[in-house]
């Protein structure tokens, strides 16, 4: 079994940071100052992340307003919508929202976006149903004018494509989420991480046949006998519960990922979904729990 | 025929004054916080504000002392806007939902999450059993009874906001969750028993003892109801354990949200007579009160239809934009509620949720164009019904 460990995601903000933004709303810093705080952020993320031993590094999108806004900013024919609240978080987005039926990237994501990492990378960007979700605009068309564009301007060891809403869907159905991603074949490796849900029915569905290198799954919601043997793909295990505060054991873990390793080859221990649903102490404590979990796997294994 | 007459009232919060907010910090203050005290308290007529203006000229002030007088400033701001029914705007509470938790016991601080953009709240967990030591908002409504000229409204954040708002470290279980299928039977039974609990031990107690003080309308801050959809029945049993029997106005408030979810789970809370409700956020911002002019209200005939006939409070104010609502856009949205009601009675006006994110210039033109487009509504509605001739 090989196994990997990595955090795709929007990672949480220090209350250094927390205090840098308030403080910029209410005119009593500068973006500069801010700018210092959120570099000394991703320096502290990254250096985290190298203790825990993780295979791919992730800037944690610490500039990131929400999952979709930056898209939206470099994209014609999409605007910001309404705030909405993040499924059963007290977190909120602005949905996307269409103002064409064809739109289209105008340019690459702005570079402030994208932090240059030591190291090999991955990316988070949204899934091409999510993007398109409440919009009108079929997945496939969001894929081939926005995400497609936006991936060939990016340069990543795997690009993560977080799904929250389909999974939770009553009747969810892949043909919709593959056609779009067909158009997305040709650039970085990709993976669809279904966050925040039971994706049993997404499984029996054959959702290991999606043309990606890598399936999400939040194994707080779905069992791990609905992951057929024999799975295909990179399995992307969220086995962090970024949705709750208490901290995982890491050998309970491990153990875990031994258990799935009868069920997949490949497998990357990874949160359930993004870690800012939780605060920056907390979220450091599961990351580097997931970390440790890894490191015991792997000695367990050899 | 009787004239047609609009309540107008608040919602919630209102930002906190700098110089509240340096106080409270021990940060000294300049001579912009000191003008920002005086210049509010001239423009909203607050009685004595130059006893405050001198105690944060002098420097030192007792952090407490200045909370109350930024109570009174918001209510007099409210007041001078023409809002009839009015509250200090969290003035004396730190936040709605951390202020409830700090007095309560059964919870540990898990730090700070972002809810959007730069803005973010403090989360906690439920970690043992939910306990009251004293009612948190006594001192409040006691303060404010004494402090406001119109009437009050008093908001407490409702047991299933509190709930789901906070991590529960307690019900959940510890082991067996990972890729053990823990379904959302288990889950949303959890999340049952922290709601009732809070409901029970916390809310209840709140309501009786402000009831027992002379309160006559509390409002039930329910943003979080409508989390997740196949609790809404959970979020209907808080609010008739908290408020069932109690001889009371209560009200709710709902804000951004799939309020398409809310029914028909709602037809079972015949407790509440209002339910106030956010829809500018969704609105457009052009002129006119047909159904094509006001899509952020398409869903208001859901509530019109409801068994028990409770009032709308008809959030008329988008609080996420420093753009101000004219008056005639208020005017066209409240024309349009009448209209889908048939009964101008049932509709009174507020804004989309608590003002707090906007500054008070912001905020006081909001309210007052607020006050301005209910009066051409129902200027708009009596020359309908003057009798010809």
């Amino acid at each position: 079994m090989a196994l990997k460990a990595f955090i795709p995601g929007i990672y949480a903000r220090s209350e250094e940071l927390v205090q840098a933004t308030r403080d910029l709303d209410r005119g009593r810093t500068t973006p500069e100052a801010v700018e210092e705080q959120v570099e000394r952020d991703q320096a502290a993320l990254v250096s985290t992340q190298q203790d825990a031993g993780f295979d791919l590094l992730a800037d944690g999108m610490l500039r990131w307003q929400d999952h979709f806004r930056p898209l939206l900013e470099a994209a014609d024919g999409l605007e910001t919508g309404a705030l909405t609240r993040f499924l059963d978080t007290n977190t909120f987005y602005r949905a996307p929202k269409a103002t064409t039926a064809t739109p289209s990237l105008s340019g690459p994501l702005a570079a402030r976006y994208v932090a240059p990492l030591p190291g090999p990378r991955i990316l988070t960007l949204p899934s091409p149903f999510a993007l398109a979700k409440g919009t009108g605009v079929t997945p496939k068309t969001m894929a081939q004018g926005v995400l497609a564009p936006a991936l060939g301007a990016l340069d990543a060891e795997l690009v993560v494509l977080a799904e929250p809403f389909l999974a939770r869907e009553e009747e969810a159905k892949l043909d919709d989420l593959a056609e779009a991603l067909e158009a997305l074949a040709g650039g970085p490796k990709l993976a669809v991480w279904f966050t925040f849900g039971d994706a049993g029915g997404l499984l029996e569905q054959g959702v290991a046949e999606l043309p990606v290198e890598g399936i999400g799954i939040d194994f707080y919601a779905t069992s791990l006998t609905d992951v057929p043997g024999g799975f295909p793909k990179l399995l992307l295990a969220g086995v962090v519960d970024t949705r709750s505060s208490l901290l995982e054991e890491p050998r309970e873990l491990a153990e875990f990922a031994q258990r799935l390793g009868e069920r997949a080859e490949r497998i990357a221990l990874v949160p359930n979904g993004d870690l800012q649903y939780v605060s920056e102490p907390v979220a450091r404590e599961k990351l580097t729990r997931l970390g440790k979990a890894r490191t015991a796997s792997v000695e367990a294994a050899a | 025929m009787s004239e047609h007459k609009f309540l107008t009232h608040e919602i919630g919060s209102l930002a906190k004054p700098p110089w509240l907010v340096k106080t409270a910090q021990g940060r000294e203050l300049d001579e912009s916080d000191i003008e920002h005290a005086r210049s509010w308290g001239q423009k909203v007529g607050v009685e004595g504000y130059e006893e405050l203006v001198e105690e944060l000229q002098r420097g030192g002030a007792d952090p407490d002392e200045v909370a109350r007088w930024s109570s009174r400033y918001c209510v007099r701001l409210q007041e001078s806007a023409g809002v009839e029914v009015i509250w200090d705007g969290e003035q004396l509470r730190s936040e709605m939902y951390a202020w409830a938790i700090e007095h309560a016991t059964g919870f540990e601080s898990r730090g700070t999450v972002r809810s959007f953009d730069n803005k973010y709240y403090s989360k906690s967990a439920a970690v043992g059993a939910v306990g009251l030591p004293e009612p948190y908002h006594n001192d409040e409504f006691s303060f404010l009874k004494s402090a406001a000229k119109h009437r009050l409204k008093i908001p407490v954040t409702g047991a299933y906001t509190l709930a789901i708002w906070s991590y529960d470290d307690h019900h959940t279980p510890k082991e067996g969750r990972l890729g053990g299928g823990y379904g959302r039977a288990q889950e949303i039974e959890a999340r049952r028993e922290l709601t009732l609990d809070i409901a029970r031990n916390l809310i209840r107690p709140n309501l009786e003892a402000l009831i027992g003080l002379g309160a006559d309308w509390i409002q039930i801050d329910e943003p979080g109801a409508s989390t997740e959809a196949d609790e809404l029945d959970l979020f209907v049993e808080s609010f008739n354990v908290s408020v069932e029997g109690l001889d009371c106005l209560f009200s709710t408030h709902l804000c951004f949200s799939d309020y398409d979810l809310f029914f028909p789970a709602i037809e079972g809370m015949s407790g509440c007579s209002q339910y106030c409700v956010g829809f500018a956020n969704y609105d457009l911002r052009e002129l006119g009160s047909s159904g094509a002019d006001r899509p952020g209200y398409e869903v208001i005939s859901k509530f019109r239809d409801l068994p028990y006939d409770p009032i709308l409070g008809l959030g008329v104010l988008d609080i996420h934009t420093d753009f101000v609502e004219s008056p005639e856009l208020v005017r066209d949205r409240i024309l349009y509620a009448v209209d889908v009601f048939g009964d101008p009675a049932r509709i009174q006006v507020c804004p989309d949720c608590g003002l707090r994110t906007r500054s008070w210039e912001v905020a006081y033109e909001k309210l007052r164009a607020m006050v301005e487009g209910t009066r051409l509504a129902e200027e708009a509605l009596n020359r309908a019904h003057a009798p010809a001739g």
